[in-house]
Formats: structure tokens, C-alpha cells, sequence
């Protein structure tokens, strides 16, 4: 499901993330009517080192299509990414991926 | 109000006594939020804004999440609250702000929006009132209001990163 914009962070592997390496946990940006598009851009580019185009590609995709994966690994980076954009107020959430 | 500009290191705009006034009273207002016994705003679409559910199905990832990050979210909210507190004048006037002021001004600009927005019930259709006079105009009146000024500063600040790189 990770778009082939998503950063693919490579996983620090130890014993109980071994049965999950091949199904990393995401961190996905939804939709909403109130964050602007330029907020949303400069804070993707703020937490996640993006360029502009980068950040751009992945603000439009969640504007447009309502969600957008923007970044995955192992799941307690995925829970640190989230808690980091809900710190901005982009609503986010963490899952493994389907 | 004179939107943000970036001057030098610094991101600079000009509030009237009325504005600095109404950005105090919202200030206010998300504190008395965020003070709140959790009891007492459980349910509370705001709180659900601004403190979201890590997960939108599993509500055993939800609780953990939240028990490992809420703590640190709330006090992170206070913490930008105070500073823009602290870099607003009460009269109006000037306002200046550092890269690190900046930062804190943009979420709880933000976070003003996600609850003012929340609670007169924003869509994608919204449109700015015809008719600010009303409680629901001025209420929407004050929410672009604060759009204009945060869109000002994501702006200024995004110019500012373009610059240095």
C-alpha cells in the first residue's frame, strides 16, 4: 500500500519484528477541511526533510484522494511519526500495512 | 492586521487592539480546554481534534498509543500556548517572532483553527460570511481571520527555509 513516494526507512530487525518485516506499519496523513495546503506541505517538509516537490506530491494525493501514506517502518517509528504530526495537528494514524 | 513578512532572522506582523484582544480570548479558551478534567471533555469532538486516536479501528493500539503519547502532546500544546501568550501584544502592536517562536505561533494557530473549525462545523464548502454580524458570522468571521494570519506565517516561514537553503 505505501505509495512510491513513502520513504522506505530500513528496519532495525530483532527477534519479534522478524515475522513482520514483510508487512512494515505505515503512518498516513487523512484528509480534513480545516489544515491548509501550504501548512500540510511545510510540515511534511518540517518532519520528514522532504523537498518541496516531495511534500507537494504527497499533500496533493491527500487532498485529493483523502489519505496518503507518508512514511513506514517498524511499527514504534510509525507511533513516533504520528504522535509527531498530531503534535502539528495533521490528522494522522499508524497501521500495519494491509 | 498587517500580515506576517519575513524581516532578517525574524517573521514580523502588526495586530490591532481588537485583534490581539480576540486572539487572547481564544488563547483563553483552548487553555481552559486543555486544563480541563479529561472526564469532563470526554466526547468532546474539539479534544477528539486536538488530541486524535492513533489508530481509526483498533481500539487496544488506540489506548496504548495514547497512553505513551498524550502526556507529551498536552504539554507540548501548553508549552506553544504560553509562548504565543508571551509574544502577543495585549494592546496590539507589533509582533516579532524567532525561528522557534514561529514554530510555536503556526500549531497553535493551528490548533485555534482545528477547534474553532470543529465546533461551527467547517467543510471543504465553507465560504467566508456575507454577513458577519450574527454570532455564527463572527464566529466564521474570526476563523478566517485566523487563517489569514496563519496562512501569513506558514508563508513567511516557508520563504525563510527557501532562503537559507
Amino acid at each position: 500500500m505505501a505509495g512510491p513516494l513513502a520513504p522506505t526507512r530500513t528496519p532495525d530487525p530483532t527477534v519479534e519484528e522478524v515475522e513482520d518485516l514483510d508487512r512494515p506499519w505505515v503512518t498516513i496523513v487523512w484528509n480534513d477541511p480545516v489544515n491548509l495546503m501550504t501548512y500540510v506541505t511545510h510540515v511534511l517538509r518540517e518532519l520528514f526533510g522532504y523537498d518541496e516537490p516531495t511534500a507537494t506530491t504527497l499533500m496533493l494525493q491527500v487532498h485529493e484522494e483523502g489519505r496518503a501514506v507518508v512514511s513506514s517502518g517498524p511499527r514504534e517509528r510509525m507511533e513516533h511519526d504520528t504522535s509527531r504530526l498530531h503534535a502539528y495537528g495533521l490528522w494522522a494514524t499508524y497501521q500495519q500495512d494491509a | 492586521m498587517r500580515p506576517f513578512r519575513r524581516r532578517g532572522g525574524d517573521v514580523v506582523a502588526r495586530l490591532d487592539t481588537a485583534e490581539a484582544h480576540v486572539l487572547g480570548l481564544l488563547l483563553d479558551q483552548l487553555e481552559q480546554l486543555l486544563d480541563a478534567d479529561p472526564e469532563d471533555v470526554d466526547g468532546d469532538p474539539v479534544m477528539a481534534r486536538l488530541l486524535p486516536a492513533g489508530h481509526r479501528s483498533d481500539p487496544e493500539l488506540a489506548a496504548d498509543y495514547r497512553e505513551l503519547t498524550e502526556a507529551a502532546l498536552r504539554s507540548g500544546k501548553t508549552d506553544d500556548l504560553a509562548a504565543v501568550r508571551a509574544g502577543l501584544p495585549p494592546g496590539g502592536g507589533e509582533v516579532r517572532l524567532d525561528a522557534e517562536q514561529a514554530a510555536s505561533w503556526l500549531r497553535t494557530t493551528n490548533d485555534l483553527r482545528l477547534a474553532l473549525g470543529e465546533r461551527i462545523g467547517v467543510t471543504e464548502d465553507t465560504e467566508p460570511p456575507e454577513d458577519p454580524s450574527g454570532e455564527e458570522g463572527q464566529q466564521l468571521a474570526v476563523y478566517y481571520w485566523l487563517t489569514a494570519l496563519q496562512g501569513s506565517l506558514v508563508d513567511a516561514v516557508a520563504a525563510g527555509r527557501d532562503a537559507r537553503r
